[in-house]
Parts: structure tokens; C-alpha cells; sequence
């Protein structure tokens, strides 16, 4: 493959990052109805209205929720060529971490909103159907987040070790990527919490973790984009190599 | 014995203003404090709703030990600054000791909280007792969660400390190491008022 073809596919890749979070805010939060979402405290039967009440935007949301959470797959494979090259010659180990992780993070995701389309599926069933998935689902997204805090905990050390003239990510963004990473330590209180502010609907333990995770994969997507548009800058200088042929 | 890379650098110079360590460290550092300050708003927020509550739930906290692990903290804020202080005069071989001190209060610390958990837990009292205990139970263990690390980077600091790295002409990794440290002081200086002591 050629270097230009390459950087196109790095480009493409590096995008499916903002799509990924449109697509979520979209499909995962706004037709799965999860803003806001439903709280640990309602009663099964208050929970089954709950979904019977828009059972068709809810089936939506999840299964193309479902589709829409791959595009974190070509992004983390970026971040994860980008990585190996500040690593160099030296084994990149904290360039596959982060791809493991973001490609956990996939799964977890995916599963949590796998969970809520089941309890979607069949609407004659008990209330404590329903209430048993959606407790899986949300306990799965909630606790399993130790996955990305490492996914990006091996971003920021990279970012930090980065001695490259323009470096990928300045080194506010590797901090704030720390940040965000820690951020998502009360999610864990959500196995014990029914109410309150660390409950799975909780803003100590929803809203706040979240919005930090969407707020440092949109940074780190910004600066990654950046980084290819340099390249290809340097690989075919504008106007160049075109106006050269022609 | 350590090279001496750098002059010292003498205590009554008058230095450019600046930030300590990596100067970007400032901003985890501030978010930190937001975070920590959104948590203090919640707390105070439900504590209004549920006075009662909170105060008898208070009353059940073991005050003594919160003042010692409080004592424990500002001794250890107060060891590495004055390893920071050895390290920018050159005196190579006081940092790893004042690190090591610094280090035994931050275990200190998790072994009283380890006691104050284990007291609670045997008297029945979990994470869901109540709201007040919500908030106990939640944000000293996201602080102790900072402890442990800070006692982490102290740790990798004393140990290149040892080996006489910690000099006035390579003060970046203590002077970061510190800050994160001061920081976790600085939480505990405000969550033990507040969980321990407000009425």
C-alpha cells in the first residue's frame, strides 16, 4: 500500500472517533432513552412501563447502538499506530495495551446495550425480567470500566514520553486523560448503591464519569486527526505533486 | 557518591515565579480539585436535605482517629518538603530518607482506615446505611484510592532518590511527586471537617 492510500485509511479511522460519539449520544443515550436513565430504585414494574412506554425507539437504539460502538475499533487502532511509533524500536507494549483495552471497551459497551435490547425482545415477560437485564446491563457498563481507565492510562504515559518535535498530544491533554481515567473509580459504588448520587443514575457515578470519558476521547481525537493532516502535509505538500503531473 | 550536577540552589534566591514540577501536572491537579469540589457541593447539597441524618450518622464516626490520620497527613506533607528542600540544596542522601518517612505515614494512614472500615463494618454499618454513610464510605475510599497512589510515587521517587537522582539539577520528578502529595494532604484537610466535624 502506498503511503498516501495509508494515511487516507489513518484519516478515515481517526474520524470514526467524533462518529462514534454522535452516534452514541445519539442512538445510546437519546433512543435508548438513557438520559435520563432509568434508576436502580424503580420498582420492576414501574421499570416494564418504562420500556413498554417506547418499546420500538429503545429496540432501535440499542441494536444500532450495537453497530454504531465499532467505529471506537479503527479509532483505537490508530491511537495504537500513533503510540508505537513515539515507543520506536522499543517493544510496544503500552501500544497494545491500549488496543486490548479499546477494543474491551467495545465489548463492554456493546453487552450493556446487548442486555437492554433482550429485555426489549419480549414484552409478556415478568417485570423482574426486565429488571434483572437492566440491572445486568448497567452493572456491566458501571463496573467492567476498568478496561478503558487502562486504555487511556497507556495513552497518557506515551503522550508523556513523547520527545517528537511537534509531539501527538500536548501534555495538558496526557493529564487530562489521567484525569478522566480516575474519574471513573465511584462508577464502582453502582454494585452496592440503589440511590443517591454514586446509584448508576446517580451524577457522581453516571453523568460525571461519561461526560468525562466522551470529553477525552473528542480531545484525543482532535489532536490524532491533527497529527495525519501533518503527515499528509509532509508526504504531499498542498498543491505539489498534482499541479507537477498536470 | 552522587554527582553534583547543578549548583545548589540557594534558599534566599530570588527566582522567577513558577509552578513546581512539570508545569502541566497544574492541570490535573486543578481538575482534581473541581472533581473533589463537585463531590463537597453533593455532600453538602443532600446533608441540607437530610440534617438529621447526617447528624446523628456523624456522631458514630470515630473522631480520634480522623485526627490522627489528619496528623499523619500534614507530618508526611511536611517530610517531603523537606526532602524537597534537601534535594534543591544537594544534600542527596537526606531526600531518601525524609521520602522514606513520607512513605511510612501514607501506610499509616491506610492501616487506620483500615481499623476505622473494619470497626464500622463490624458494627453493621455498610455503604447503604444511609445517605450520610453513601458519602462516608464513598469519598474517603475514592481519597484513600489517591493515598495509595500518591505512597506509589513516592515510592518510585525514594527509589531513585537512592540512587542520588533527586538533585537542584533534576528536581522535575520530586517536585511533581510532592504537588500530587500535597494535593491528596489538601482533600483529606477538607473532607475531615466536613464528614467528621461539620454540624
Amino acid at each position: 500500500m502506498d503511503e498516501k492510500t495509508s494515511l487516507r485509511y489513518q484519516l478515515i479511522s481517526a474520524w470514526c472517533g467524533p462518529a462514534f460519539v454522535v452516534t452514541f449520544i445519539i442512538f445510546w443515550l437519546g433512543f435508548g432513552h438513557n438520559f435520563p436513565n432509568p434508576s436502580p430504585s424503580l420498582t420492576a414494574i414501574a421499570l416494564k412501563e418504562r420500556y413498554l412506554g417506547s418499546l420500538g425507539e429503545i429496540r432501535l437504539g440499542f441494536i444500532i447502538s450495537m453497530i454504531t460502538v465499532c467505529l471506537y475499533m479503527p479509532w483505537t487502532c490508530v491511537l495504537a499506530g500513533q503510540m508505537s511509533r513515539i515507543e520506536g524500536k522499543n517493544m510496544p507494549i503500552l501500544s497494545y495495551l491500549q488496543l486490548i483495552g479499546g477494543a474491551l471497551t467495545v465489548m463492554v459497551v456493546s453487552f450493556s446495550a446487548m442486555f437492554w435490547a433482550v429485555a426489549a425482545f419480549r414484552p409478556e415477560a415478568s417485570p423482574e425480567t426486565f429488571q434483572l437485564m437492566t440491572d445486568t446491563g448497567w452493572l456491566c457498563i458501571d463496573l467492567q470500566y476498568a478496561c478503558t481507565t487502562l486504555q487511556m492510562v497507556a495513552a497518557a504515559l506515551v503522550g508523556l514520553a513523547d520527545k517528537s518535535k511537534v509531539p501527538l498530544f500536548p501534555r495538558w491533554v496526557c493529564y487530562l486523560t489521567i484525569w478522566c481515567g480516575i474519574s471513573f473509580f465511584p462508577a464502582s459504588l453502582t454494585g452496592v448503591m440503589k440511590d443517591g448520587p454514586f446509584a448508576w443514575s446517580g451524577i457522581l457515578s453516571f453523568y460525571f464519569p461519561y461526560f468525562c470519558w466522551l470529553c477525552w476521547y473528542s480531545t484525543a481525537s482532535v489532536f490524532m486527526i491533527k497529527e495525519i493532516r501533518r503527515r499528509m502535509n509532509v508526504a504531499e505538500p498542498v498543491g505539489s505533486s498534482r499541479l507537477a503531473a498536470a | 557518591m552522587p554527582v553534583e550536577l547543578t549548583a545548589p540552589i540557594p534558599a534566599t534566591a530570588k527566582a522567577e515565579p513558577r509552578l513546581p514540577g512539570d508545569p502541566d501536572l497544574w492541570f490535573l491537579i486543578l481538575a482534581e480539585l473541581l472533581t473533589f469540589g463537585m463531590f463537597f457541593v453533593a455532600y453538602v447539597g443532600y446533608r441540607a436535605m437530610e440534617t438529621e441524618v447526617f447528624n446523628a450518622s456523624q456522631l458514630t464516626l470515630d473522631r480520634t482517629l480522623g485526627v490522627i490520620n489528619t496528623l499523619f497527613l500534614l507530618t508526611s506533607s511536611w517530610a517531603v518538603v523537606s526532602a524537597v528542600r534537601a534535594a534543591r540544596a544537594n544534600h542527596s542522601q537526606q531526600v531518601p530518607r525524609y521520602l522514606a518517612l513520607a512513605i511510612l505515614l501514607g501506610l499509616s494512614f491506610m492501616v487506620v482506615k483500615y481499623f476505622e472500615y473494619s470497626a464500622k463494618f463490624a458494627a453493621g454499618i455498610s455503604l447503604n446505611t444511609d445517605t450520610f454513610f453513601n458519602f462516608y464510605f464513598a469519598l474517603t475510599m475514592i481519597h484513600l484510592g489517591h493515598v495509595i497512589g500518591g505512597t506509589v510515587v513516592l515510592t518510585v521517587i525514594w527509589s531513585n532518590a537512592r540512587k542520588g537522582a533527586c538533585h537542584a539539577g533534576n528536581m522535575r520528578g520530586i517536585e511533581s511527586g510532592a504537588t500530587f502529595w500535597h494535593l491528596v494532604d489538601l482533600l483529606w484537610i477538607f473532607l475531615f471537617p466536613l464528614l467528621y466535624l461539620l454540624r
